[in-house]
């Protein structure tokens, strides 16, 4: 560690600006301002840089704006096809909310549609006149105010109707696609009659459902995976990174839903995240008793009966067991309903192996994994221990900061943004980890951006120190969140383009850290005595562990000096 | 909470034309949740000549969710277990509606003793054997017929003769005989107490 920091300093000098332009060409677009900022001295405002921070692909949804948008859709279906609201939602429910899909549909063949989805054009029962009618439900006879009937006219009394509604409302999203009680017949029930017979209660659980069935059953949204938060996030499908942040400030991978583990993909992060849930037991488990349906991905224990399953609705895939293929294309020449050619053959060709290999391979490297798991838990934990450390910062000294320097807290948004970043970059590491167990003929490589990457956390720690200078402070210390921004950028997009590139890319992030290098001496230099206030202070009486003052890194408590960058304690 | 009125009006309406369809349904004990239904095998299958007794229970939801029904009778069939008499039938489970009545249940799995789906077993082994083996498969379901289907009928008349002879009314010894499944003294328990 000590030869890469002589290494740094030397380099300080001469490889600065060109590192600064080599880093410029990467980013033609959002980052050119708060680096010359930083190369000027000449900042006043970090703002630009911090709304510049992510080209957006995507959109935050909240609950009204759903509730908007698909009130939008039922209202242009139901101008455009001239049928009812209620008829409209149906619809639209049928072609997962795609209006053009309606359209489509619709215009090429309206009959086929209708039936479809049950909307019939006309009755072949008479409505009687007067008298009494018998519900076809309980077999009494009723007046015909207290009968209703769906577009079909099949005659029901309205206690049945309740209970026939509320049935369904209680299995679950299933009750969006209601149709008459009798089997034959297949009119769809749609809002309008649920609005009319179902108690409040149901009805609230019906609009959930259909609510829910707007974001889940459409291909470019989905809800944000944060527990309590009701927000959903629309993405521009083949754009670019799928890390979004919710505005709830939880990051995920929008493939995924996992916690957002850029530079790693979702592969390798679902293997990482099944390695260490703490449920392994379950897991075991599930992996041994279930299949996950082929289409919903939700697991499936098969407890009776053939291999021909069928998942639940809304899903409803058909599928068999022991191959995952389709039902429809088994049949007799696959061997039947108990057996299945297509897996046989597949098993003989070592296509099953898998799951075999994996095992063996686990045994082997659970010494290895030992070591990267560790890495990764205390990167995390140092993670959850700067997020706290933020919102403690955000409700408690950026209050007292400002009032000490008279400055509205508006202009202290750049201290949030560097404890962002920290945040940012913890997450970085700590999915390098995961990378890096996946990919042991790199691992050297790999540590040394490790441990080039760890150095630049450590001059955000001492950041509510120099109120003297404080000016001064800001200046260097936007510059330098913008520099470090950058440099993740580069680890990221290296790791991202995978292994070839890693080499190359390895030696330009070594040069720019030592640029990183350069203004962590500055910062140093600026805000001259280093005290820790506040979370830093509180970090060492962890039972855990220790967090090293210089870098931040999370040590276990059995070593005396830093793992990372060798200080001692 | 099931809807008694219905249920009753249901037995009736079954119990009206027993001599057209052969299928009954008559309530195990007092309360109407769980009954015992009847049906005859149909002709021109190995079933033919049995009865056979099917377990009905109703849950809370009923009729908008579907009866509980398994075979109380062992049967050899590709669509109910030669175990635990569990029948494989869809409008038993997600094709249920209100609209349909334990009659149309029962109908329905008599429709199924003659025109077996192999392709959607509930018994892997039988399905199997039906479909590869038919011959064997006919003669077992007949053994089975015989021997679990014709029991209770065969030595049924002996024991309502007993029971006669003790001096209760015959329709009611038989309607008794039938709640306990052919058993004479838990009949006669049943009798006396009642």
């Amino acid at each position: 560690m000590d030869s890469e920091d002589d290494m740094h300093d030397a380099n300080d000098v001469d490889s600065y600006e060109e590192d600064y332009y080599s880093g410029d060409a990467m980013y033609s677009d959002d980052d050119d301002d708060a680096g010359y900022e930083f190369l000027d001295n000449d900042s006043d405002d970090s703002d630009d840089a911090l709304v510049s921070r992510q080209q957006k692909n995507y959109t935050i949804l909240k609950e009204d704006d759903i509730r908007q948008r698909q009130e939008d859709d039922i209202t242009r279906i139901s101008a455009v096809l001239s049928i009812s609201r209620d008829s409209a939602c149906m619809l639209l429910r049928r072609f997962n909310w795609s209006v053009s899909n309606v359209h489509e549909a619709w215009f090429a063949n309206e009959d086929k549609v209708r039936k479809a989805v049950g909307l019939l054009d006309k009755t072949d029962i008479k409505p009687p006149k007067a008298g009494e009618v018998a519900c076809g439900i309980c077999f009494e006879s009723y007046p015909l105010d207290k009968i209703s009937t769906a577009a079909c006219g099949h005659p029901f009394c309205n206690t049945c109707w309740t209970a026939y509604i509320s049935t369904s409302i209680n299995d679950g999203p299933g009750c969006l696609t209601l149709r008459c009680a009798i089997p034959s017949c297949g009119a769809a029930v749609g809002v309008d009659m649920v609005n009319m017979l179902a108690s409040d209660e149901e009805k609230k659980k019906y609009r959930r459902y259909l609510l829910r069935s707007y974001i889940e059953d459409n291909r470019k949204t989905k809800w944000c995976p944060a527990p309590g938060c009701d927000c959903a996030i629309e993405f521009d499908l083949g754009s670019g990174s799928y890390d979004v942040t919710c505005h709830c400030s939880y990051s995920f991978c929008w493939n995924c839903t996992e916690e957002a583990h850029r530079p790693v993909d979702c592969e390798t992060v679902s293997k990482w995240i099944m390695k260490n849930s703490a449920e392994s037991e379950n897991m075991n488990w599930i992996l041994a008793n279930s299949k996950p349906c082929p289409k919903c991905k939700r697991p499936i224990e098969k407890n009776q009966g053939c291999m021909h399953m069928t998942c639940n609705p809304p899903c409803k895939y058909e599928f068999c067991w022991l191959c995952l293929g389709q039902w429809s294309d088994h049949g007799e020449r696959t061997g039947g309903f108990y057996a299945c050619n297509r897996y046989e053959s597949a098993k003989q060709e070592g296509a099953y192996d898998e799951s075999e290999r994996r095992r063996e391979m686990a045994k082997n490297s659970l010494e290895r994994y030992t070591h990267y798991y560790e890495r990764w838990a205390t990167n995390q934990s140092s993670r959850q221990k700067a997020l706290a450390d933020l919102h403690q910062m955000q409700t408690v000294h950026l209050a007292k900061l400002s009032e000490k320097q008279c400055q509205p807290e508006t202009q202290l948004k750049f201290i949030i943004e560097a404890w962002l970043q920290i945040v940012e970059c913890r997450r970085v590491l700590k999915w390098t980890y995961a990378y890096g167990y996946y990919l042991p003929e790199q691992e050297h490589a790999k540590r040394q951006l490790h441990q080039c990457a760890e150095k630049e956390l450590h001059t955000y720690l001492n950041e509510d120190a120099s109120q003297d200078e404080f000016n001064n402070f800001r200046t260097k210390l936007a510059g330098l969140t913008s520099v470090t921004r950058n440099y993740f950028e580069n680890l990221v997009r290296a790791l991202e383009n995978g292994l070839s590139d890693v080499d190359a890319h390895g030696a330009s992030s070594k040069t720019s850290s030592s640029k990183n290098a350069a203004g962590t001496s500055k910062g140093k230099g600026g805000k001259g005595k280093a005290s820790s206030k506040g979370g830093a202070a509180s970090r060492n009486d962890d039972s855990t562990g220790w967090s090293c003052d210089q870098c931040t890194y999370m040590n276990p408590k059995t070593v005396t000096s830093c793992q990372m960058c060798h200080t001692s304690r | 909470m099931v809807d008694f009125g219905r249920v009753q009006k249901e037995l009736q309406e079954c119990n009206k034309d027993i001599n057209v369809s052969g299928i009954s349904v008559n309530p195990k004990s007092d309360n109407l949740t769980s009954l015992i239904g009847t049906i005859p095998g149909p002709i021109g299958t190995p079933y033919e000549g049995g009865t056979f007794k099917i377990d009905i229970d109703l849950p809370d939801g009923y009729p908008f969710e579907p009866p509980r029904m398994k075979f109380a009778t062992k049967v050899w069939h590709p669509n109910i277990s030669s175990q635990s008499g569990a029948i494989c039938l869809d409008i038993l489970k997600d094709q249920w509606s209100p609209a349909l009545t334990l009659k149309v249940a029962l109908l329905s799995i008599q429709a199924l003793l003659s025109a077996p789906q192999p392709n959607d077993p509930q018994d892997a082994v039988v399905a199997q054997q039906y479909l590869k083996d038919y011959q064997t498969f006919a003669s077992t379901a007949h053994y089975w017929t015989e021997s679990f289907a014709k029991t209770s009928s065969l030595g049924i008349e002996e024991k309502v003769q007993k029971l006669v002879e003790m001096g209760f009314p015959e329709g009611l010894v038989r309607s008794t005989l039938e709640v306990v499944d052919g058993d004479e003294n838990l009949a006669l328990e049943k009798l006396c107490s009642g």
